[in-house]
C-alpha cells in the first residue's frame, strides 16, 4: 500500500492545562481540497498553524509523501499559505511580492519575470504589477497573496479564512475564483472556515472539527444525509431536535416514541440507546411535511408560532407539545401555507430515514 | 438635497479660519517662552559673533581656517556617527524583542529603559567613570579572570565617550523603533518564512525596509544630539577627541571670547537644523511609501 499524500497523525496541541488540538487524525489525497469546517476554538486553525510550522505539536505527526515535516522549519516545507489578513509585504509591489518567494530561492531573473507573470495571468490581474499592496482593494490583495503562494508550485496551499475580511458578494467571487484557481493547478488545497456554506460550495471533502477533535469526514452531501453527531448536523444544514424516547434499538436503526401518540420505526440511530432512555431526534426543516388540523397517525401535532416569507421559501416556526421548536421549510404558494395563521394546530409528518435520533 | 451655495462656501471657509486663529492663540504662551528665552538669546549671541571684536566674519574664518578648529568639527561628526551607528545596532535587536516579547515582560524592560532616562545625566556619566577606570569594576574583573595582564584604556578617550554616549542615547532610538516595528503585523513575517524566506532574508528584505522611517528617525534625533553633547565628551573623553560643545564652552567660560563661540554655535545650529530638514524630507517620502 502506498503512502497517502497527507497524513496527519493522532496530532495534540496543547497551550499549559488548554488543549486546542486533542486528537486529528486525518488522509488527503493529491490534488484534494479539503476544508476544515468548525467554530471558533475548535482547532482546526491550530491544526492548520502546525501544518505551515508555525506550532510545534505536543504530540503526534505530520507526514507528506510519508516524510515527516514536523522538524522541518516553515521556510523550509515549501507550503503555501493565504492569511486571514492581508500579509503582503506593503514596501514592495504587486510583482515584487509575488517574485519573493522566487528570489529568495534564487531562481534566475527571466524565470522569475515568466513566473510572475504566469501567476498574474493566473489570478487575473495582469497590469497590476507595478502597484502597491495599498493601492489594491482587499479582493485583489488576498489574489495577489495567492498569487504569491501558488509562485513556487507548493505541493500544498493552506488557507486561513482568507475570505472573511471581504463582503458577501466579494467573497462568493473569490470563491468561484478559488475553485477555478483549484481546478487549473491541482493543488492540494487545506481550507480552514466557519462558513458551512463556503465550505459546501468549495470542498471536495470536509473535516468538521469539534473541541479539538475532527467529528466525521466527509463529502457534502454525505454529511448532510448522514451527520455523525448531533454537532455535525447542527453545523451542517439546519436542523432541529425533539426529545423522543427509545423503544427497541438494533443494527443502526431505532424504533421511538415521539411525544404523546406518535411512533416511528427505522430512524437512523448514532451512538449507543438502551430501551426505555431518552434521546434527540433531529429534523431537517426541508424535510417535514405540513398538514392543516390535528390528523394523528403517525405525525406530529404542533401549534405555529410564526410564519415568515422568505421569497422562494416560507418558514413555518411551530412548537410541538412538549414545548421545543421545529421549522418547516415550504416552498412558496404550497397549499397548506394559504391562510395559514398562529396558534393554528398542524401535523407535521417525516420519512423517517430522513430523521436521525442521537443517544447521549 | 440643495448644493452648497458660493455663499455657503464663503462662510465654511470663514469658520474654519475663525477656528484656526483661536487655535493658534493657544500657543501664543509657549512661543512667548521661546522667543524671550530661546530665541533672543540665540540670535543676541549669533550677532555678538560676527561683531565681536570687530564687525565681519574675521570669527568664522578663524574657526573654519584653522586645522585645529576643523579637526574638532571632524572629531564631532565621526563620535556622532560612531554613536548612532552603535546605538542602532544595539536598539534595533532591543526593539525588535520589545515588540514581540509578553508585555509584561516588555514592561519590565520600558521600566528599566525609562528609569536610566530619569536618572540624573551627570550620575549616570560618573558611574560610567568609575566602571571604565584603570582600577575600575570592568578591568579590575578582567585581569582577574586572567583574560587581560594590563588594564585597558576605556576613558579618556573615544572608547569611552562611545560607550557613554551610546547608553544615554539608546532609549531615543529603541522608542521609535519599537513603535515602528509593534505596527508591522507578525502575519507579515510568518507569510515571509512560509514564501522560503530564512530568518536573515526576513531580516533584510522584510523587517528592516518596513522599520526604516523609525530607524530614520531615531538615528538622525540620536546624531543631532550627539553633535551638541556636553557632559558626556567632557568627562569621559580625551582632550584629542575635543567635541563641539566643549570648544563653545572653552570660548565663552576659558577664553571669554564670545564671538568665536557664538560662530562655534552657528556653525552647530547649520548642521542642525540642515539635518532635520533631511529628516523631515526622508521621513516624508517613506511614509508615503509606506502602507
Amino acid at each position: 500500500m502506498t503512502a497517502p499524500f497527507l497524513h496527519i497523525r493522532a496530532l495534540r496541541k496543547d497551550y499549559g492545562v488548554v488543549t486546542a488540538v486533542r486528537d486529528v487524525n486525518l488522509t488527503v489525497e493529491r490534488g484534494e481540497f479539503m476544508t476544515f469546517l468548525g467554530p471558533s476554538g475548535s482547532g482546526k486553525s491550530t491544526t492548520l498553524y502546525i501544518l505551515a510550522g508555525f506550532e510545534n505539536p505536543t504530540a503526534g505527526d505530520i507526514l507528506l509523501n510519508g516524510q515527516s515535516l514536523i522538524a522541518t522549519p516553515s521556510h523550509k516545507r515549501n507550503i503555501g499559505m493565504v492569511f486571514q489578513r492581508y500579509t503582503l509585504f506593503p514596501h514592495l509591489s504587486v510583482g515584487e511580492n509575488i517574485a519573493f518567494p522566487l528570489k529568495v530561492r534564487r531562481l534566475p531573473r527571466a524565470e522569475v519575470d515568466a513566473k510572475v507573470a504566469k501567476m498574474l495571468k493566473l489570478v487575473r490581474l495582469e497590469g497590476f504589477e507595478d502597484r502597491k499592496p495599498a493601492q489594491m482593494s482587499g479582493g485583489q490583495q488576498q489574489r495577489v497573496a495567492l498569487a504569491r503562494a501558488l509562485a513556487y508550485d507548493p505541493p500544498v496551499l493552506l488557507m486561513d479564512e482568507p475570505l472573511s475580511a471581504l463582503d458577501k458578494k466579494l467573497r462568493e467571487e473569490i470563491q468561484h475564483e478559488i475553485r477555478r484557481i483549484h481546478q487549473e493547478t491541482e493543488v492540494t488545497i487545506l481550507y480552514v472556515t466557519h462558513d458551512q456554506e463556503e465550505a459546501l460550495r468549495l470542498s471536495d471533502r470536509i473535516a468538521v472539527f469539534s473541541k479539538g477533535v475532527i467529528d466525521q469526514i466527509g463529502t457534502g452531501p454525505e454529511l448532510y444525509a448522514n451527520p455523525a453527531t448531533r454537532f455535525v448536523a447542527e453545523f451542517i444544514g439546519d436542523s432541529d431536535f425533539v426529545t423522543c424516547r427509545v423503544l427497541s434499538a438494533g443494527s443502526g436503526r431505532a424504533d421511538l416514541a415521539v411525544g404523546t401518540g406518535m411512533t416511528i420505526s427505522g430512524v437512523p440511530m448514532h451512538g449507543i440507546g438502551a430501551a426505555g432512555s431518552n434521546a434527540a431526534l433531529m429534523l431537517r426543516p426541508e424535510r417535514l411535511s405540513l398538514k392543516r388540523g390535528a390528523i394523528g397517525g403517525n405525525s406530529l401535532s404542533a401549534t405555529v408560532t410564526d410564519i415568515t416569507f422568505l421569497g422562494s421559501n416560507i418558514h413555518v416556526a411551530a412548537k410541538v407539545p412538549s414545548g421545543e421548536a421545529l421549522s418547516v421549510r415550504l416552498p412558496f404558494g404550497h397549499e397548506a401555507t394559504s391562510g395559514l395563521a398562529r396558534g393554528d394546530t398542524v401535523s407535521l409528518a417525516f420519512d423517517p430515514a430522513s430523521a436521525h435520533v442521537f443517544c447521549a | 438635497m440643495a448644493l452648497l451655495t458660493e455663499q455657503d462656501n464663503i462662510t465654511a471657509v470663514g469658520k474654519i479660519r475663525t477656528v484656526r486663529s483661536r487655535n493658534f492663540a493657544l500657543t501664543v504662551p509657549a512661543l512667548l517662552l521661546l522667543v524671550v528665552f530661546f530665541i533672543l538669546p540665540v540670535v543676541a549671541l549669533l550677532l555678538r559673533s560676527v561683531m565681536e571684536p570687530e564687525l565681519g566674519l574675521d570669527n568664522y574664518r578663524a574657526l573654519l581656517g584653522s586645522t585645529t578648529y576643523l579637526k574638532i568639527f571632524l572629531n564631532t561628526f565621526s563620535v556622532s556617527a560612531l554613536v548612532t551607528v552603535v546605538t542602532l545596532a544595539i536598539g534595533f535587536p532591543v526593539a525588535w524583542a520589545l515588540a514581540i516579547m509578553p508585555s509584561r515582560w516588555a514592561s519590565i524592560v520600558f521600566a528599566i529603559l525609562l528609569l536610566s532616562m530619569w536618572t540624573n545625566l551627570l550620575t549616570r556619566t560618573y558611574a560610567w567613570m568609575v566602571l571604565l577606570q584603570r582600577t575600575g569594576v570592568i578591568n579590575k574583573t578582567l585581569m582577574g579572570l586572567g583574560l587581560i595582564s594590563e588594564p585597558l584604556p576605556l576613558v579618556n578617550n573615544l572608547v569611552g565617550v562611545t560607550i557613554g554616549m551610546t547608553y544615554i542615547m539608546l532609549p531615543f532610538i529603541i522608542l521609535p523603533l519599537y513603535g515602528v516595528i509593534r505596527k508591522i503585523d507578525p502575519a507579515i513575517l510568518q507569510a515571509a518564512a512560509l514564501c522560503g524566506a530564512t530568518r536573515w532574508q526576513a531580516l533584510t528584505r522584510i523587517l528592516i525596509p518596513l522599520a526604516t522611517p523609525g530607524m530614520v528617525s531615531g538615528a538622525l534625533m540620536v546624531f543631532v544630539m550627539s553633535l551638541g553633547y556636553f557632559v558626556t565628551p567632557a568627562l569621559l573623553g580625551g582632550t584629542a577627541n575635543m567635541m563641539l560643545a566643549e570648544l563653545i564652552a572653552q570660548f565663552v567660560q576659558s577664553l571669554v571670547n564670545w564671538g568665536m563661540g557664538g560662530a562655534a554655535a552657528l556653525v552647530l545650529l547649520v548642521v542642525t537644523l540642515t539635518l532635520y530638514a533631511v529628516q523631515l524630507r526622508l521621513f516624508g517620502t517613506a511614509r508615503m511609501e509606506g502602507r
